[in-house]
């Protein structure tokens, strides 16, 4: 019981970060249908950052806006430079742009930085434990929960409560039929990157907190996490997002526990597997969305 | 003209024409790959040294992107996980194919015994083919279900975990795989002493995946891949023909793999992952992925750019010799340029030409209009030869509700075979909701619909195409990229296999009957409205239908269109002996071609009747006209 509670912690913490880049691909994947496989190179040029500055002997209070700067303007600049020359194409160029987008980002890093790791000090505090009861619990896991939850609140709020919201439900439902009622689909594009940029941003700082390192590959990691995320909760659903990150966070805590030692290695393609599986059983993901097409 | 003359059913079956889609393939390759391996000979003899490296790999790359491209180019679908079943086939092949010996220094611990057994290398690529097409059975029946239900996007994402998990596994599982750095090798400096088997390997996958577009089955892939949508409403189930594509992609896919790691004498995790899927794909994409052509050119092109590349990287400037003094330039051009080269010509092509430099241009195609004298049209006879279909559809109390909105209650239309019925209604009556009904794209909240007294409700839209209940779509979903006739073939394709071959139109009958065999071979993108009206009709036609289900057949056009239509449509049914429900606003089109009519109005039917007794009700005049005469 004690084991499933620790499990149950450690996993909301790990989902709380894939939460947040899953939203992250989920908002952009509803303004314009693009599957976003460069998103997780917003962590690549953030963690390059992180470690200039902080190799400079900024503190990780400065870094962290810095870091959530970066992430948005990254986001906002390939949308400009890449994003927005396919918009309306077939799924295939979208998701192959997307893919082109990610290797010339950290083809860049590996060609003109170094294809070295490059490490950075962490914060103290992300190694500090606290008990309660039996249970250990990371203090960095819980400002990861704590940050997360605040985030998806405002988030929520944003969708829900706001013109830009609103734009946004308006044009992931049925994005021409939102033009026609006057929706401007540049500013909500570029709302929703820059959206899903800070999403990234938070999430990447926690990233990088706990790796410490960046190298020109780092992006692949956050980047398969969010994407599959995304897509077990259901393409297209904000809440299935967020959902899928929990999920599988869950499942990779729990999954790295009670496998036994000698296949613990294997704990990520175990987790491919139970989402194939779950893909086999339940095609459309966890939250169903209605995919109107005309006929 | 005749399509199979004197061929047994079984050819015509797997292939519509023998010259055209088994001969001149077959010598079109034959040429290519002739010229390919000349120009890499020659290459070889002018630059010494590295340069026949560079060819030998760039042989097995085209291996390896041709099974890609029989899987993306004919499906449509998108893969990152070729590599990985590479990669499954990679290690396969290495486990077998390595001396005990040698295996004894790496994994001395394999599992099941495999570190003493011994069967040589062919044998081993035979194992490594079949273990490969088994895992990609499992993965085909994923990708079809989430592809069913979500879409290409959703089938990407999967082929994408396969590249991952086999990478994870390779990395974590050095019992088996040697683990990230040691791997699995032969003897040093390489395996392969001779090239024969990648010119042969190389020949086979031209011809197959050239064979396997021409074929009935490839041709119902692109059907899947211009529209799945349409291509289901006309018989077809993409899925099936996914899957073929696949196990035949992966097994190409697999050959080439196992000779890369044959040639390169060693495998890594790194070897079969993400840098070579980009590599790999930038050469489909450039060349263009909807064309076997296109994918030898881009492996040429992209091993060319590759190169360059990689010289500049080296030399800066001091390409080939030429000296320039490129020392500011030195900082941009260095070591791994290539890396950066494939990830921009990627993203080149698919924001300035997605479709590659050859689009789906393929050299024997081109060789067959070249050597092919010009046809005269060939006679479209009256009727079709068995024209007494005795066929009853009934929709029986059908209701739908979409969200709260009634579209349909309690509706309920009845055709014989023979018959032409009309349905009529204002904007919003049901009237496509109602034929959505019929051929299964919205399943009912209740009602049945009957053919022959079979209830269809709940059958998938490709099975009721195939028992007889075919339709045209109003807002036109032709196969935009397949020719005028390719677009009929394609449906007449299924109905071959469905009824007796005799009875079916010939593809150039009914195009000719369509009005379109002056545009036969062009590409249904490029029509105009009419004609694209009109090709609807023909494809509809061409799967010999019990009835044709007619979506606004004559909306956008002029009224001398909408004349000229009804003699079309009536053409048509009689030419395959169907039954026709059409669906229309212009009431002269109607009255002027239907025996009978329904008047719909906001989910209900308000009238029955000859065309008199319809254009006399009182109800209908106040739906149409909104007037409060009754």
């Amino acid at each position: 019981m004690t084991e499933l509670l620790q499990n149950l912690i450690d996993g909301l913490g790990r989902g709380s970060i894939y939460a947040l880049l899953a939203l992250g691909v989920a908002v952009i994947f509803g303004v314009m249908h693009l599957l976003n496989f460069a998103h997780g190179e917003l962590i690549t040029v953030s963690g390059y950052v992180a470690f200039w500055t902080i190799s400079e002997g900024w503190s990780w209070y400065l870094v962290t806006p810095i870091i959530i700067g970066t992430a948005i303007v990254t986001s906002l600049v390939i949308e400009r430079v890449a994003f927005s020359r396919v918009r309306g194409s077939s799924d295939f160029t979208l998701l192959l742009t997307s893919f082109g987008v990610h290797f010339v980002v950290s083809a860049i890093f590996l060609l003109y930085v170094s294809a070295s790791v490059k490490t950075f000090s962490r914060p103290r505090w992300v190694t500090n434990t606290y008990s309660i009861g039996s249970l250990h619990i990371e203090v960095f896991d819980t400002v990861v929960i704590g940050v997360t939850l605040v985030t998806l609140l405002a988030t929520s709020w944003l969708v829900q409560r706001t013109m830009f919201g609103l734009a946004l439900r308006a044009a992931a439902a049925d994005f021409d039929t939102a033009r026609l009622m006057g929706v401007r689909s540049d500013t909500v594009i570029r709302g929703a990157f820059a959206l899903s940029g800070l999403l990234a941003g938070i999430a990447g700082v926690f990233w990088l907190m706990r790796a410490g390192n960046t190298v020109p590959s780092a992006g692949i990691a956050p980047m398969l996490k969010g994407v599959l995320a995304a897509l077990i909760g259901g393409l297209g659903s904000l809440r299935g997002a967020v959902l899928g990150g929990f999920v599988l966070g869950l499942a990779e805590v729990l999954l790295r526990s009670r496998l036994p030692d000698s296949v613990a290695s294997l704990t990520e393609g175990f987790v491919f597997l139970l989402i194939a599986l779950l893909f086999i059983f339940r095609p459309q993901g966890l939250i169903r969305v209605a995919h109107a097409e005309r006929v | 003209m005749a399509e199979q003359r004197g061929l047994g059913a079984a050819h015509a079956g797997m292939f519509p024409n023998l010259r055209r889609d088994v001969a001149f393939p077959v010598v079109g390759v034959g040429l290519l790959f002739g010229a390919f391996i000349a120009v890499g000979l020659l290459y070889q003899s002018l630059f010494s040294g590295a340069a026949e490296r560079l060819v030998t790999i760039a042989l097995i790359d085209a291996i390896i992107v041709l099974g890609i491209q029989i899987y993306v180019g004919n499906t449509g679908v998108l893969s990152f996980g070729h590599i990985g079943f590479g990669a499954i086939a990679g290690y396969t092949f290495a486990i077998f194919a390595i001396a005990p010996a040698e295996k004894a220094k790496r994994i001395p611990d394999a599992p099941f015994g495999l570190t003493n057994v011994d069967v040589g290398s062919w044998a081993a690529v035979a194992i490594a083919v079949a273990v490969t097409v088994v895992v990609a059975v499992f993965v085909g029946i994923g990708l079809a279900r989430s592809g069913a239900e979500s879409g290409a996007v959703a089938a990407t994402v999967i082929t994408l975990a396969l590249l991952f998990v086999t990478h994870e596994v390779a990395r974590h599982w050095p019992e088996m795989t040697g683990g990230e750095r040691a791997g699995l090798s032969f003897r040093i400096g390489g395996a392969l002493d001779t090239r024969v088997p990648i010119y042969l390997a190389l020949a086979g996958a031209l011809v197959l995946a050239r064979l396997f577009a021409q074929s009935r089955r490839g041709r119902l892939a692109k059907a899947g891949r211009e529209d799945d949508l349409a291509a289901r409403a006309m018989g077809v189930n993409p899925m099936v023909q996914q899957m073929i594509a696949l196990l035949i992609s992966v097994v190409v896919v697999s050959i080439g793999a196992s000779l890369r790691v044959y040639e390169t004498g060693s495998i890594l995790p790194e070897n079969f992952f993400f840098n070579y899927t980009l590599l790999t794909l930038a050469m489909l994409i450039v060349g263009g992925r909807n064309s076997v052509t296109g994918a030898l050119f881009g492996v040429a092109v992209m091993t060319v750019g590759r190169e360059l590349a990689r010289r500049l990287g080296q030399d800066g400037f001091e390409v080939f010799g030429l000296g320039l003094d490129s020392a500011p330039l030195d900082w941009i051009f260095r070591e791994n340029l290539q890396t950066v080269f494939f990830g921009v010509a990627m993203l080149g092509f698919m924001i300035w030409r997605p479709k590659g430099l050859l689009s789906d241009w393929e050299f024997d195609d081109w060789l067959y209009r070249r050597f092919t004298r010009t046809q005269s049209p060939p006679e479209v006879p009256e009727a079709s030869m068995d024209s007494e279909q005795d066929a009853r559809l009934e929709v029986d109390n059908v209701s739908v509700v979409f969200g709260g909105f009634q579209a349909l209650s309690q509706s309920g239309v009845e055709v014989s075979s023979g018959e032409v019925v009309g349905i009529i209604g204002p904007n919003g009556a049901g009237k496509t909701t109602l034929l959505n009904i019929i051929t299964g794209i919205i399943t009912p909240s209740s009602g049945q619909v009957r053919l022959n007294g079979t209830d269809l409700v709940g059958t998938p839209s490709h099975e009721i195409a195939r028992a007889g209940l075919v339709r045209t779509f109003q807002n036109l979903r032709l196969f935009g990229s397949l020719t005028v006739r390719e677009n009929v073939q394609v449906t007449r394709l299924v109905a071959i296999a469905e009824h007796d071959d005799r009875s079916t139109p010939e593809t150039d009958v009914l195009v000719a009957a369509a009005g379109l065999w002056d545009q036969r071979d062009r590409r249904a993108g490029e029509l105009d409205y009419g004609n694209s009206r009109r090709l609807e009709l023909a494809r509809a036609a061409a799967a010999r239908p019990l009835f044709l289900l007619l979506d606004e057949p004559t909306s956008g056009m002029s009224d001398t269109e909408s004349l000229a239509m009804v003699e079309q449509v009536q053409t048509m049914a009689a030419l395959v002996g169907a039954g026709v429900v059409v669906i229309d606003h212009d009431l002269d089109f109607i009255t002027g071609i239907c025996d009978r009519i329904y008047c719909l109005d906001r989910g209900s039917v308000i009238a029955v009747g000859t065309p008199d007794e319809i254009q006399a009700d009182p109800a209908v005049q106040a739906a149409y006209l909104g007037s409060s005469a009754s």
